[in-house]
């Protein structure tokens, strides 16, 4: 697609110059170089080339920050993605953190690889074959390997949502198969890769005969709910979730949780808030987990700030002093943990944390909830 | 690191090898080279099937 028809679709010429976005943007506050206002304002002047061969395309983090304070509604994330997919095609590449590693990963699992990434499942409960219920766990066993080091368990994640979901009386189904969502391929701009990753998936898991997909990982469910319907239509199952699955659990009752956790205070991951916005449901089950103790951050839900970088591409110091300055926010709010519900957050985060010495720990909503789980 | 995320993806880590040697130990290269090589050639082909 091409920058006049990129700025059509994403509403681009209704840009009033008001400097909102840049205002808002948590790049431009470390980076001043960068700035969403001028990027908007130099493809409508016609000055996209020197646009697509420019690696700062790629540290726009996509957080739909500007977006939700766009008074014209342009939708930048997206105006950025179709400008990468072109960059792509011209060759423009961005920097890819540790080292390309996660895109390689990517890449292999569309050249035909046999995993063998599930052996924690069956370790940690009952997982099937053929279910229901598909719960696609993404890249945590890929993490877990690779952040390992930074002290971030991401297994325990999907561990605990497997004995939670069996704890229901669920057996889902967990798949060597299961590709990379191709969320971060998406939004480095490689699309072809991105809809191979994607078909993929659709297959497996229409194999699996399952009629609804859990997820906890926020960019597999956004990029499923709608990046998936966008270029494949309809799937034929249901895309749930796991908070929500979990609110209702204990709506009914066949989930119970103690109250008694210490203090917390919980971000809004960027795909999870400002793109999928559920906002109520992690907060509802941290304030069933601790309840007067539950703190918000002075910019939280549609104002929450990102954790720094995203899709592998261009970590920066500028992701490191966004990262510090969030970690120094949920500080100030006195909790003791910081709770997210994104891996790759946990993971960014944890990163910036290891270098401060911080009153501060930082756990997945998930491993916060199975603490709480009254037997 | 790279061994465990080999595994991950269903491809033999036996492939992979990394070896420190020394610019005056020529002797200690050819026969890990030459080892290394036979040992590819008898896994045979990769599981990829990019690289023939």
């Amino acid at each position: 697609m091409n920058i006049e028809d990129a700025a059509q679709l994403t509403q681009s010429y209704y840009c009033l110059d008001c400097g909102v976005c840049t205002g808002s943007c948590p790049v431009s506050r470390v980076l001043p170089s960068f700035s969403p206002r001028l990027i908007v304002e130099k493809a409508l002047l016609g000055l996209g080339d020197e646009l697509l061969r420019d690696q700062e395309l790629w540290s726009c983090l996509t957080c739909s920050r500007c977006f939700e304070r766009c008074p014209s509604s342009i939708n930048f994330p997206e105006f950025m993605r179709l400008l990468r997919e072109e960059a792509t095609k011209l060759g423009t590449q961005p920097v890819y953190s540790h080292h390309g590693m996660l895109q390689t990963i990517m890449e292999l699992q569309t050249e035909g690889i046999n995993q063998k990434k599930s052996e924690w499942a069956k370790e940690a409960g009952k997982v099937a074959k053929k279910s229901d219920t598909f719960f696609f766990v993404g890249c945590m066993p890929y993490f877990q390997v690779i952040f390992r080091d930074i002290g971030v368990d991401s297994l325990s994640v999907s561990k605990n949502i497997i004995k939670i979901l069996n704890g229901a009386g669920i057996k889902p189904v967990v798949s060597d198969d299961e590709h990379c969502c191709g969320h971060d391929m998406l939004w480095n701009g490689q699309v072809e890769l991105f809809k191979k990753l994607a078909g993929h998936n659709l297959e497996v898991i229409r194999k699996s005969g399952a009629k609804r997909v859990v997820f906890n990982c926020p960019e597999g469910y956004h990029t499923f709910k709608h990046h998936y319907t966008e270029h494949f239509g309809d799937l034929g199952f249901e895309v749930v979730h796991f908070y929500d699955l979990v609110g209702q659990m204990l709506e009914e009752g066949s989930l119970t949780v103690e109250n008694g956790a210490s203090s917390l205070t919980y971000h809004d991951p960027c795909r999870l808030g400002r793109m999928a916005k559920i906002y109520d449901g992690p907060r509802n089950i941290l304030q069933r987990i601790a309840a007067d103790q539950f703190l918000e951050m002075e910019r939280n839900r549609e104002n929450a700030v990102c954790c720094g970088t995203s899709g592998w591409a261009n970590c920066s110091s500028g992701s490191k002093q966004i990262q510090v300055e969030r970690l120094l926010e949920a500080n100030a709010t006195g909790a003791q943990t910081l709770v997210t519900a994104c891996p790759k957050c946990q993971i960014h985060l944890n990163c910036a944390l290891n270098n401060l010495e911080l009153d501060l720990q930082i756990k997945d909503l998930t491993t916060v909830l199975a603490e709480a789980i009254s037997v | 690191m790279t061994r465990e995320l080999l595994e991950l993806m269903g491809i033999n880590n036996e492939r992979l090898a990394l070896e420190w040697v020394s610019s005056a130990e020529a002797g200690r290269f050819t026969e890990i080279v030459t080892s290394f090589t036979q040992k590819i050639k008898d896994l045979g082909k990769n599981p990829l099937g990019v690289a023939a």
